[in-house]
């Protein structure tokens, strides 16, 4: 797994480079919750809320196929905003337990307002 | 009853509220509170959302089609002297204009100061739990000085005789928070309602020097003691000052019927779900699920609701002198389980 997350990061961060322009990848990992949930996630730097709008599908793209290459079906993929403003500061694919399935992924709106959804297997 | 409804602040959010309640018939709802602005002032809790005034006139507007009604919480416990500058006399006055000409119901305060400049508008001023109304005579204080209704410190939510005194002390209106997941007398609670107020403010609000950023904290030291502390000892998770969904009738006996629910920063189904359970007065399984708490707490404890009927009336009772009643200590070892996966 140590070669593809570190190749999965040097795509991650070329391919925003090449959409965006200067982003910055400087970590990305593969979690396990205490819920059941498991995930990857890719923390960043210089990502804006209307570059992820704008490249919805291309970014949907790319973090699934991250995602699958470390054994992670990316169920649910999301970017967090720091709270309050426009920054993107993490992008994550989950494979949800079934009491984020309902509480996390559950409701019509984004769960929270830092929270915006980029996929989520109906 | 009265059910006064946590709000993240994104508007599909208060839409599927609403949507909810009507759904449902849930008709208890009679407010919903967000967050204002953090370019204007931090706030006690997690501000996810910057709602621009725009913003919450439509949300407000919305709110009130649906008979519900919609309050913007500015509640720091620090702004570092910034409201006494003339500066930030005008920075907070304009925005309570702002607030009240997008037709704001009320604004959720805890500086004292701000009470006195919200007089001069029509929102209804509602005293945060951050003031920590805790006694007749502060809640005294805060009527005197304008307000309308007080959430009281939720130290006193299980101390029936402060809270009638109270009632007996002020005319105005009376709030417990229900669901609030926090320590008992939290020895943390002033520091990180103090830390929130900064983190939780853009760089301009917090200081006349536009440039000051919020503090780069490498943590928070007090959410992670705060579970830390209860791990290790879960009674202290049994001492936390909730009240359960069918205990709502002892505060009813005692004229208190305005119940808000705590957890703005929470996923919007949680919200829901905690809506419903307050408003059926009834909950079937692990108590943690409705309470504001680290969600850590849920994934590691069960609390059987189902178990702890009868046990306001020891609580509200209670002189809270822990170590010779042993009540709560003895209840743990009954009522509270560790998940095992």
């Amino acid at each position: 797994m140590k070669e593809e997350l570190g190749a999965g990061r040097r795509k991650l961060e070329g391919e925003l480079r090449n959409l965006v322009g200067n982003i910055f990848v400087p970590e990305v990992k593969v979690f396990g919750m205490a819920c059941g949930c498991v995930g990857y996630a890719a923390d960043l730097r210089g990502l804006q809320s209307d570059d992820v709008d704008v490249f919805k599908e291309k970014i949907n793209a790319i973090l699934s196929e991250l995602s699958k290459s470390v054994g992670v079906e990316p169920e649910f993929i999301y970017a967090r905003k720091l709270p309050g403003s426009e920054e993107v500061v993490t992008l994550t694919a989950r494979e949800l337990c079934e009491r984020c399935k309902r509480e996390f992924a559950g409701s019509k709106a984004s769960p929270r307002p830092d929270i915006v959804v980029l996929k989520k297997r109906r | 009853m009265r059910l006064i409804i946590p709000h993240p602040g994104h508007f599909p959010a208060l839409k599927e509220i609403l949507a909810y309640k009507e759904s449902e018939g849930i008709k208890d709802v009679a407010e919903v509170y967000m967050a204002g602005s953090p370019d204007v002032m931090g706030s006690g809790r997690a501000t996810l959302h910057a709602a621009l005034v725009d913003e919450i006139k439509e949300q407000t507007a919305y709110a009130h089609q649906h008979n519900v009604k919609l309050n913007i919480v500015m509640n720091p416990s620090c702004l570092g002297g910034y409201h006494l500058t003339l500066h930030g006399f005008k920075t907070f006055d304009w925005y309570f204009n702002e607030l009240n000409k997008a037709g704001v119901d009320g604004v959720t305060v805890a500086e004292p100061y701000f009470v006195e400049l919200l007089r001069e508008h029509s929102m209804e001023t509602v005293i945060s739990c951050v003031a920590h109304v805790d006694s007749p005579q502060r809640a005294e204080f805060f009527e005197a000085l304008g307000a309308d209704a007080i959430a009281v410190d939720t130290n006193i939510n299980r101390d029936f005789g402060i809270l009638k005194a109270i009632k007996k002390a002020v005319h105005c209106d009376i709030r417990v928070l229900v669901n609030e997941g926090c320590l008992y007398k939290c020895p943390f609670r002033h520091a990180h309602f103090n830390l929130f107020s900064h983190i939780t403010s853009s760089r301009a609000s917090s200081s006349q020097n536009a440039q000051v950023q919020p503090p780069n904290t490498f943590g928070d030291y007090y959410f992670d003691k705060c579970i830390s502390i209860r791990v290790r000892d879960p009674s202290q998770i049994i001492r936390s000052p909730w009240i359960r969904p069918e205990d709502l009738k002892a505060y009813e006996a005692i004229g208190i019927d305005e119940f808000k629910i705590s957890g703005r920063a929470n996923a919007v189904r949680w919200i829901l779900n905690c809506m419903e359970v307050y408003h059926r007065r009834e909950l079937k399984g692990n108590l943690l699920e409705v309470l504001d708490c680290p969600s850590e707490l849920r994934y590691t404890f069960y609390l059987d609701n189902g178990l702890l009927d009868g046990c306001i009336d020891q609580w509200k009772n209670c002189k809270k002198i822990c170590d010779d009643c042993r009540y709560c200590d003895e209840l743990t070892s009954k009522v509270l389980k560790v998940i095992k996966k």
